[in-house]
């Protein structure tokens, strides 16, 4: 194995996560790495015959993209709520009591009290968020059309997400053939190499695509529309996949507002109150806080800290005890005409704005069962009261 | 310079820039421009690259964090202060 130590300008926190979640992406020939804030370095290990030089250019390249940005980066902590907690290993539970299981890089199913605290996040948006705002169900397909990504500039932001779908050319000889070399060798991944067609699709990693191109063209009437959906998103993230933290495939509900800026600016808004008062009746130990995406593209400092200083993004971030971190598990977003212009959406002689809130389902049951464990008797009043009442009445 | 000729400029600035039709009715100098999709995050360094070469002055990071510059009357505050020597 060939070493690589490049030197640290910046270890702030933030710049550091941003480099951590980077750096799997540097290179297949990357076999680890390490960040030292302390020595102020990052240490990759790649294999042999690889361009040293190369190499450090991809380092240096990923370094330079995440620094401050042409507005600064600018954070807000809007609400701090955090409690003593113990330190608890949710993931392990998960799989010892069977409550989980990971059948794949990022897969995981869940059951019993796990699927029900999912089913209950899920129950509460709808109670809460859907109700408030009227939103109209919508049903969505969990694969997208490449080209709409495009128009929703998702490859220009989150390149590295991406899970493209395709299938078997409409071919006899090459469905035959697969079919055949399956029943006598067992598959591999060789068996449809280059038998593939083209990749016109992918599996969505995100819900509200699907509301704005369900949209295109539309004239809406004035405010506007909200939407809520729940679809079953997926996000490639290399070494970056953990627990139920950061899955492959994973559960997205949303609300989205399309319409006027004053009525979507100020749903969102009374979203973000109404997820802080869940926050408080919970009493979940968390912040929620100014942030950005983790936009892998070497744009990334204009549109990270163009986001930060419009608090076009705010997340609800979640302690986990056991990793001495936090996760987000709400993000509420403001998108100004991006989608409205992309997707040809007018209101009133002009391009709609768009808005939306979204729970990360999964990363719910993992802070949940991370700050309170696995007996409901001993969870807060609030998460119990509701707990009980969906088991006893709503769930399957 | 004065605020009014400050705001005349960027006024038409950001209408020739962004093609913005005079029957938008919407467009006035205190509408967001970032909220109502009028400039995006890349026209924003490009409209502060224009106000720093057209009126003169310097735009730190720290400015763009500490004061609101949204609108056109808030730019043209801003950089009537700055040029002023009070910011």
């Amino acid at each position: 194995m060939s070493n690589l130590t490049v030197h640290l300008e910046n270890t702030t926190p933030e710049y550091l996560e941003q480099v951590r979640y980077a750096l799997p992406f540097l290179s297949e020939e990357l076999v680890s790495y390490e960040v030292s804030e302390s020595d102020r370095k990052v240490v990759v290990v790649f294999r042999p015959g690889t361009d040293a030089e190369a190499m450090r250019g991809r380092v240096d390249q990923l370094l330079q993209r995440y620094q401050q940005g042409q507005f600064g980066m600018k954070s807000v902590l809007y609400f701090d709520q955090r409690h003593e907690l113990p330190v608890i290993d949710a993931w392990a539970g998960l799989l010892e009591r069977r409550w989980a299981a990971q059948v794949g890089e990022g897969h995981v199913i869940l059951r019993g009290p796990a699927a029900q605290l999912l089913a209950l996040v899920d129950h509460k948006v709808i109670s809460i968020f859907a109700r408030e705002f009227g939103a109209e169900l919508e049903l969505y397909p969990s694969t997208i059309k490449a080209e709409t990504l495009h128009r929703c500039n998702h490859f220009t932001s989150f390149p590295e997400h991406m899970d493209f779908v395709s299938h078997l050319k409409q071919d006899l000889n090459v469905l035959s053939g697969f079919s055949s070399a399956c029943r006598t060798e067992g598959w591999s991944p060789a068996l449809h190499e280059g038998k593939m067609s083209a990749h016109d699709f992918a599996v969505s990693p995100s819900c509200c695509y699907h509301a704005y191109e369900g949209m295109a063209g539309w004239v809406l009437d004035k405010p506007g529309r909200c939407i809520t959906a729940i679809l079953s998103c997926h996000r490639y993230e290399g070494a970056n996949h953990k627990s139920l933290s950061r899955l492959r495939s994973f559960t997205m509900r949303e609300v989205v507002w399309v319409g006027q800026p004053a009525w979507v600016i100020s749903a969102r808004a009374r979203a973000e109150e109404l997820m802080q008062q869940w926050a408080k009746d919970w009493e979940l130990s968390c912040t929620f806080e100014s942030s950005n995406d983790p936009f892998f593209t070497d744009d990334f400092a204009v549109k990270a800290s163009f986001q930060r200083k419009q608090e076009a993004k705010r997340e609800l971030r979640m302690d986990i005890p056991f990793e001495k971190n936090s996760i987000s598990v709400f993000s509420s977003n403001f998108h100004a005409t991006t989608f409205g212009k992309a997707f040809d959406i007018t209101i009133a002689g002009r391009p709609a704005v768009s808005g939306c809130v979204a729970w990360g389902c999964e990363r719910w049951v993992y802070a949940l069962l991370s700050q309170f464990g696995f007996e409901p008797a001993k969870w807060p009043v609030g998460l119990k009261r509701d707990y009980d009442a969906f088991t006893a009445r709503d769930a399957l | 310079m004065e605020v009014e000729e400050i705001t005349k400029t960027l006024r038409d600035y950001i209408v020739k820039r962004y093609a913005i039709p005079a029957s938008d009715a919407d467009f006035t100098d205190d509408v967001h421009l970032f909220d109502y999709g009028y400039v995006d995050s890349f026209g924003a360094v490009d409209l502060v690259s224009f106000v720093q070469q057209a009126f003169d002055v310097k735009v730190s990071q720290g400015d763009l964090i500490a004061y609101a510059m949204n609108t056109i009357n808030e730019i043209a505050t801003f950089t009537s202060l700055r040029q002023r020597g009070e910011l």
